[in-house]
């Protein structure tokens, strides 16, 4: 009979537009697009930015060695012309209107410093608003301290490799795998705990507020079939369309990036590819399986007791909230799944994905946030049942 | 056959409801010492105004709200303890009935045949000669959204029917309904009375009463104020018509 029911739904819930925008289309495109536009844009900027002549403002002399090196920086630098300032003052007016980007200022005694091979400083002026000019000016400023440092070398005939004693190697021994785990790994929950929670919410407002509302709930009520029988088969399509937002959106992202160019890093691209194995998609749903139970069961007793569509959205879409910030933590680098994480709903998926994906994954605590999951979808469906069962919900 | 003894329906007030009710009472009480009886092969009319608490009472028989106190049998079972065997032998039917709008009627009556475990060959026969009787064969593929009132109601008629119940229950179901498409659920009582099966129709419209029924009950803020044969009450009438008769009754409880 809960078959019957659930065939019945899930029928009546395909042939539903608006289910199949929030559970199909959307979670499938809104990668794709996000990106698409995304990449677009980041390339076009960065394009911009490369190929872009900038102003620089020197406060210093004409012939001096700032603006004679300049002068000669190399293309891979990007081009740059100079113009000359007398004060600091009028320099920055002219950078916060963008007629320069950046600005060098030296002092009156810089070329005596150098030649009396004393340290010098020099400041150097930028905007933050603007985008990648930080970058580049660290680039023109390297490259005026390594050609003065050379030109140092030579007077004082002194080899470079001889002043440094030290190069120091940094290795990492985290492997590309667990980097990407742990630094971009928290996206992957958020998606699909954020499409989880919408692809059930339709489904569960349809399927529970709806029969109310449309007055089809007192003839299913009136049938040999139990409460329980009902709710099992409704829930059984909330649960599916939930799980179903969440896959087309992990399908979404996973073909943006296999069609879209998104990841340029060859390596990196490898390891996304040796992330997506039989095995991680299993332990994927069987994390999302108690989850997508537990937000089921969380708005349906809300779909019950609302009396409109409208009620029930409006309860529900706070919800989302509620429960969709805790995935945000994945964003955070630092936090660990441990036994007090893995004990914290919706935190505890999120973890454990990101730790799924790193390889570093302890069994135990994937347990843990297993069982806590279990447990209160259990919670929930027996609220759910508890709510089903009350004559002042069921009809209006 | 349906018994009814010292039935009582209490709801519990939240507080908004008892705001609105301007009361202090947890509980309302929506039916009070109601008995009755309707027999198999004929048709038993409920009849009072709104708000008198005819669904309510409707509801408990067909077991969609359990009584707070009193008796209710059908075909001899208890609604208490077998209200699964109950609701398998009773059709049910509303003037306000909804129906699964992105299903077809075939669709919608095969969901409901599967539901009373009516088996595959005699659901297709049954659903057959419903559908010639009731003139559906034209739109029995056709989305429910996209069909005409009339057309509905005869695919409520083919949902209530198609499990063959022993019992019918009808309430207002002729309520917002055209004058033909009210026809054919007079029809449907007719047919049913004819078939021996016991019929329940709550209304509060006296002509439709005076038209259908054999025995007839008048509640009135939930208490029975007359319950008695369609023919004894034509007998007692002090008013000129039928609808003088039921109000002069209502104004005097």
């Amino acid at each position: 009979m809960i078959l019957t029911i659930f065939l019945k739904e899930l029928k009546d819930t395909l042939r539903d537009r608006r289910t199949i925008m929030m559970m199909v289309v959307i979670p499938i495109l809104i990668f794709p697009l996000i990106l698409n536009v995304f990449i677009g844009i980041s390339s076009s900027f960065e394009k911009d930015a490369a190929n872009k002549t900038i102003t620089i403002g020197v406060i210093g002399e004409k012939n001096g060695f700032i603006s004679n090196t300049l002068s000669k920086t190399p293309e891979q630098l990007g081009k740059c012309k100079i113009k000359f300032y007398a004060d600091s003052a009028s320099l920055i007016k002219d950078l916060q209107i963008d007629s320069i980007q950046m600005g060098i200022y030296s002092s009156k005694t810089f070329e005596a410093s150098l030649i009396e091979k004393k340290p010098t400083p020099i400041i150097c002026y930028f905007n933050g608003t603007d985008i990648g000019i930080k970058s580049r000016a660290e680039k023109y400023i390297s490259y005026i301290e390594e050609k003065a440092l050379n030109k140092r070398f030579k007077e004082l005939k002194l080899e470079p490799s001889k002043v440094k004693p030290i190069v120091p190697l940094y290795v990492n021994i985290a492997s590309d795998k667990e980097m990407l785990g742990k630094i971009a790994g928290g996206i992957l929950p958020y998606i699909f705990i954020a499409f989880g929670f919408i692809g059930c919410m339709y489904p569960a407002i349809d399927l529970f507020t709806g029969e109310k509302e449309r007055g089809t709930i007192e003839t299913l009520l009136t049938t040999p079939i139990s409460r329980l029988q009902i709710l099992f088969g409704k829930m059984g399509v909330v649960v599916l369309s939930g799980l179903l937002a969440s896959s087309f959106a992990l399908i979404g992202l996973f073909l943006s990036i296999e069609m879209m160019d998104v990841i340029k890093n060859e390596q990196l691209l490898n390891v996304v590819h040796s992330i997506m194995t039989i095995r991680f998609i299993l332990t994927l749903f069987l994390l999302l399986i108690p989850l997508t139970i537990f937000f089921a069961g969380l708005m349906i007793p809300i779909a019950v007791y609302a009396k409109t569509f409208k009620e029930a959205q409006s309860i529900i879409t706070p919800l989302n909230i509620v429960v969709v910030l805790p995935a945000m933590i994945g964003f955070f680098p630092g936090i660990e799944l441990n036994l007090s994480t893995a004990c914290i709903p919706v935190i505890n998926v999120v973890l454990s994905t990101k730790e799924l994906i790193a390889g570093t994954l302890n069994l135990n605590y994937l347990l843990i946030s297993f069982l806590v999951m279990g447990f209160l979808a259990l919670i929930s469906v027996f609220i759910s049942y508890k709510q089903f069962g009350k004559e002042s919900n069921i009809l209006t | 056959m349906i018994q009814v003894s010292e039935l009582r329906k209490e709801f519990k007030l939240n507080k908004k409801q008892r705001q609105e009710l301007q009361t202090k009472e947890k509980t309302t009480t929506a039916v009070n010492h109601i008995s009755f009886k309707c027999e198999p092969g004929r048709v038993f009319s409920l009849l009072g105004p709104n708000g008198a608490g005819k669904t309510t009472i409707l509801r408990m028989l067909a077991t969609i709200f359990a009584p707070t106190k009193g008796e209710i049998t059908i075909c001899n079972l208890n609604a208490k303890t077998n209200a699964a065997e109950i609701r398998n032998k009773i059709g049910f039917l509303t003037g306000s009935t909804g129906l699964y709008s992105r299903l077809t009627p075939h669709e919608l009556i095969q969901y409901f045949a599967a539901l009373y475990k009516v088996p595959n060959n005699i659901f297709n026969k049954r659903a057959e000669n419903l559908y010639s009787l009731l003139d559906m064969h034209d739109f029995k593929h056709k989305r429910i959204g996209k069909l005409s009132t009339g057309m509905k109601q005869k695919v409520s008629i083919c949902r209530t029917m198609i499990h063959d119940p022993e019992v019918v229950i009808f309430d207002e179901p002729t309520s917002g309904l055209d004058v033909i498409t009210a026809e054919n659920i007079i029809a449907l009582i007719r047919d049913c009375k004819s078939q021996g099966k016991t019929v329940i129709f709550s209304s509060h419209i006296m002509s439709e009463v005076d038209l259908l029924c054999d025995d007839i009950a008048i509640i009135h803020k939930g208490m029975l104020l007359f319950n008695d044969t369609m023919d004894s009450f034509r007998k007692q009438m002090t008013s000129k018509n039928l609808t003088a008769e039921f109000i002069q009754i209502i104004e005097n409880s």
